[in-house]
């Protein structure tokens, strides 16, 4: 009964919360609820809370806030509910220390996979969360990659939007320069072990990026094929 | 015509003072002719009478002859007939005058004849006429009795106009343009400038920019004019945030229980009916989404930022790809283009999904043309009928007119694709291809 993971699941809408936790609660998880960010920090007192599902409008104190008091007195995992996709969003969310949201509607199958591959993570760090989603910027021959922003800034200032995937890739080089990372490597640093990508997916998004950075995606300059090994970004880099 | 009439306020004003001027000028001129002309008759028909009356004078007190006298002939006939222009009323007038001073002839006549006309018929014209003859002038000629085949003739020319007349007045209608011209074309620079800065305002109004009201100044009207309209551009810009305030209201509100729906859904056993309600849900965040992209248009929370439009395509691409769409882009050069890449991401995503979804599938390809970028999204499928091109672009119109969930779509993809496209200065287009299909081209301007 007990090892059953035990969601605090925060949210305003009782039209939401409830199915919702009733949901849950048909997919193995423990659930308690909170109509807002008040009754969220007393429930957190009370109970010994796995993982919070949290929406980021709420009258009164809103989640971001509630998202921040968590982030600074535990490390509790987070996932934010939004009600808006855009960017700024999302970064700001990622910003507050959630470690993933989910846009509303969403499907409860795939929050259930969120939230499995949330616990599963912090479960594989042994309880210790995973350091904060990477907010830095790094530069290398002119380019800039924004880690916070997710963006790719090329030597003129124009920006080269970069799919998830292919900016999880960019990051892994930045991060590990001149050092030839193997495909598993970069599955592993880009995508997290489990994510359902192939070899031939790392290929497609290693020739999409090239084709983006490269002034001759033939004749790559910038992240080069190691015959045997992998890929390996030809580039000093300094941290902004 | 049309093509010499100047355009603006104070040219217009100038020119129409100019022609009342002109035609002012004009009818004083006239005037002041007939007025000299009046005065040179006047003055020679009396020169003329009074050479007469000396004349018929000292011939009948035998002091002297005709011939000796200047100017004056004698003959035994009148020298005056047809087509001689006969002047009665100089006769008339030479009657009274020699009557007044107590000279009484027989016969009076009088015209006006050219001098070489006058000199040829009586060849022993007096030295003034020939002179007269020379200058090509008029002579007054006047003709009297004094007894039986006996006539006495002098004559007077009439003056030549002064040519200095015309030139005073030249110079005072020079003077007067100047003075007058000069001070309209400054009336109406300062009519004008409050204007245009009022046109500026009304071509530039653009929400997105906050607004300064237009300065109030020039003649009163101009002021009212000016303040009405920072009146209504306040009571615009305040209407527009209204409707981008509900819109974004009725799309916040929907989201609520569309997500709750959404998570209900997961209670029904039906496999197939679950998946069915998803989709529809899905749908109708969708549409919901592309409302709440519209609203925005106005009020973007995004900045402009110079993206490289082929790879932001690509990631479209990819995504399309992932879901199994038959869709690809052709390979080119990079492209900078000024934008806010959320947004033309929505209107190319847009697009592509009308092109795989009635056409199967889509090509796309970006060059950069005179300045711009553009971008084609071609498919193979029907295409559409000329006349329902125009059609295509209004919200919530689809050509099979049914607006069926099957197809998807409320029809707000095509509006909302051309409305992004539009705020970023661009324009979207459709045509049939003569291949076959339905090609949409987006042109983005580069920018500076």
């Amino acid at each position: 009964m007990d090892d059953k993971p035990h969601l605090l699941l925060v949210d305003d809408e009782r039209s939401i919360r409830e199915p919702l936790a009733a949901y849950l609660q048909r997919n193995a998880f423990r659930v308690t609820q909170a109509g807002d960010a008040a009754q969220a920090r007393e429930r957190l007192h009370g109970y010994a809370i796995d993982l919070v599902i949290l929406d980021v409008m709420m009258p009164g104190e809103d989640g971001l806030s509630l998202c921040r008091h968590i982030r600074e007195t535990s490390d509790l995992p987070v996932i934010l509910l939004t009600a808006m996709a855009e960017e700024t969003d999302r970064i700001v969310g990622l910003e507050m220390g959630a470690d993933d949201y989910v846009v509303k509607p969403f499907s409860p199958r795939e929050l259930v996979a969120r939230i499995k591959v949330v616990l599963r993570r912090m479960g594989r760090g042994g309880g210790v969360r995973q350091r904060a989603p990477e907010t830095g910027s790094y530069a290398f021959s002119g380019w800039v990659l924004k880690a916070g922003e997710r963006a790719l800034i090329d030597p003129d200032g124009v920006s080269v939007p970069l799919s998830t995937g292919e900016f999880n890739l960019m990051l892994a080089f930045a991060t590990h320069p001149h050092q030839v990372l193997s495909r598993d490597q970069l599955l592993d640093l880009a995508y997290g072990r489990e994510a359902h990508a192939f070899d031939r997916a790392i290929d497609n998004h290693i020739s999409r990026l090239r084709r983006k950075v490269e002034a001759d995606p033939k004749n790559p300059a910038l992240i080069k094929t190691v015959w045997g090994g992998g890929y390996t970004l030809a580039s000093d880099v300094t941290r902004l | 015509m049309s093509r010499f009439w100047p355009k603006s306020l104070g040219a217009q004003l100038a020119l129409l003072v100019a022609l009342a001027l002109g035609v002012a000028q004009a009818v004083n001129f006239a005037l002041l002719l007939q007025a000299t002309h009046r005065q040179n008759f006047v003055a020679t028909a009396t020169l003329a009478i009074a050479r007469l009356g000396e004349t018929v004078q000292r011939t009948r007190t035998g002091q002297t002859t005709p011939a000796m006298l200047r100017g004056s002939i004698a003959t035994t006939a009148s020298p005056l007939k047809p087509p001689m222009e006969m002047r009665a009323d100089i006769a008339a007038r030479a009657r009274e005058m020699l009557e007044e001073v107590g000279i009484r002839v027989n016969r009076l006549e009088a015209a006006i004849v050219p001098a070489s006309a006058f000199q040829v018929q009586v060849d022993n014209a007096g030295r003034l006429l020939r002179r007269a003859a020379v200058l090509r002038r008029e002579v007054i000629v006047v003709t009297a009795e004094i007894g039986p085949r006996q006539w006495v003739t002098t004559a007077a020319p009439l003056p030549s106009l002064n040519p200095g007349v015309f030139g005073a007045l030249i110079f005072q209608t020079m003077v007067l343009y100047g003075f007058v011209l000069l001070t309209v074309l400054w009336v109406g620079g300062k009519l004008a400038r409050p204007l245009r800065e009022l046109r500026l305002a009304a071509e530039r109004f653009d929400r997105r920019q906050p607004l300064e009201p237009v300065a109030e100044q020039g003649p009163e009207d101009t002021r009212r004019l000016i303040a009405a309209f920072n009146a209504m551009r306040t009571r615009i810009v305040a209407m527009l945030d209204e409707k981008d305030r509900m819109l974004g209201a009725i799309g916040h509100d929907l989201r609520t229980p569309l997500a709750s729906l959404r998570v209900r859904t997961e209670l029904v056993e039906d496999e197939g009916e679950r998946a069915r309600m998803a989709a529809t849900i899905d749908d109708m965040n969708r549409t919901l989404d592309d409302i709440l992209s519209l609203a925005r248009l106005g009020r973007p929370s995004e900045a402009e930022q110079r993206v490289d439009l082929p790879a932001l395509v690509d990631n479209l691409v990819a995504e399309f790809e992932d879901l199994g769409a038959d869709v690809a882009l052709e390979d080119g050069s990079r492209l900078a283009v000024p934008m806010r890449p959320n947004l033309i991401k929505r209107a190319v995503r847009n697009l592509v999904e009308n092109a795989v979804k009635y056409g199967g599938q889509a090509r796309l390809r970006v060059r950069s043309e005179g300045g711009a970028a553009l971008l084609e999204v071609d498919d193979d499928g029907p295409g559409i009928p000329e006349a329902e091109i125009a059609r295509m672009f209004e919200p919530f119109t689809r050509l099979d007119g049914s607006r069926s969930r099957d197809t998807g779509g409320a029809g707000l993809g095509l509006a909302l694709a051309r409305a992004i496209v539009d705020a970023h200065g661009g324009q979207l287009t459709l045509a049939n291809r003569a291949e076959g299909g339905l090609r949409a081209t987006v042109r983005l301007p580069l920018g500076g």
